[in-house]
């Protein structure tokens, strides 16, 4: 039954032509194709016309992306001035609150000695 | 095993179809392409028919293969590298697309894939029927198959064309006789059943 069954697959799976109009349209098809057969991956090459789109789209994304990038650099640079600025004013706030602290502790004790202590008296 | 049939084997080159003429196409010659895709489609078209089980997506296939073999012709060396190269483009494209179809899908049983030859006193019915069954194996298991019985290749060459390891090529061989001969009615017990009714 073995080799029967092997016998009868064989004859099963004896290749079979295609259609005479396909070959005709195969050849025809291939043969024409020579400008954009795919290549060794299976993809089409583009045509020079595709190519010079590509090109062209792909300068104006780089374009593109390097003004974004500049002006997120340009804007941060902004943030951290305004950022260092307010730094600066809280320190001197900081500063002239010590001083007036110092100020006023002077005046207090000043006013609170008695009178003959008092400078000038 | 020796086959008596007119199918190639894996160091076998087409006839019709030389070195020489192999390299006239490499270097631009249109009439040898014409007459490398007359020499070889059939081979290509069987396997896609019978992997993909509709005359439809085999033509499609087969212009695919041949489409992808123009842009490398550069690279092939020889008649039996070109076999080789068809053999595997044609196998793994095939098997990639049964994949991708949708589970749910039907294989269509297209009336040209039950072609059936009648040579050798075979049985035209039972060849129809092995023709279906074929198509209700797994995409592996019907490339291996087909690369045995359709193109009479060994084992070993059937492992290096799917890229598969040999033991796995074994079993796929092993399960799907097994399949089909459970499946198959046995002619000589239903001649038996014939007779005693």
């Amino acid at each position: 039954m073995s080799e029967d069954l092997e016998s009868q697959l064989r004859a099963a799976l004896t290749p079979v032509a295609p259609r005479a109009e396909f070959t005709q349209r195969l050849i025809a098809r291939v043969t024409a194709d020579k400008g954009t057969e795919p290549n060794a991956r299976g993809i089409r090459r583009r045509s020079p016309r595709a190519t010079a789109w590509w090109l062209s789209a792909s300068m104006a994304a780089s374009l593109l992306i390097a003004v974004g990038v500049q002006h997120y650099r340009q804007e941060r640079r902004e943030a951290e001035r305004g950022l260092e600025a307010r730094r600066e004013v809280i320190e001197a706030l900081r500063m002239t609150s010590q001083k007036l602290n110092l100020a006023y502790e002077v005046i207090k004790d000043q006013s609170s000695l008695p009178a003959e202590d008092k400078p000038g008296v | 095993m020796p086959f008596a049939g007119n199918s190639l084997t894996l160091n076998e080159a087409p006839p019709g179809f030389s070195d020489e003429q192999l390299a006239k196409a490499r270097a631009g010659d249109t009439a040898a392409l014409a007459s490398l895709i007359q020499a070889h489609q059939r081979s290509v078209y069987s396997l896609a028919l019978r992997l993909l089980g509709s005359r439809e997506l085999a033509e499609d296939l087969t212009q695919e293969v041949f489409m992808q073999l123009n842009g490398n012709l550069k690279s092939i060396a020889s008649n039996t590298h070109l076999l080789f190269w068809l053999r595997k483009v044609t196998s793994n494209r095939a098997i990639d697309q049964l994949r991708r179809r949708s589970r749910i899908e039907m294989t269509p049983l297209d009336n040209e894939i039950l072609f059936t030859s009648g040579a050798d006193g075979s049985d035209p019915l039972l060849q129809r029927h092995l023709q279906q069954l074929l198509l209700e194996l797994s995409p592996p298991a019907r490339a291996v198959l087909l690369l045995r019985y359709q193109e009479d290749l060994d084992p070993v060459d059937i492992a290096q064309t799917l890229e598969m390891p040999i033991n796995t090529v074994k079993s796929h061989l092993k399960r799907s006789l097994e399949i089909l001969r459970q499946r198959t009615p046995d002619p000589e017990r239903s001649r038996c059943e014939d007779k005693s009714i």
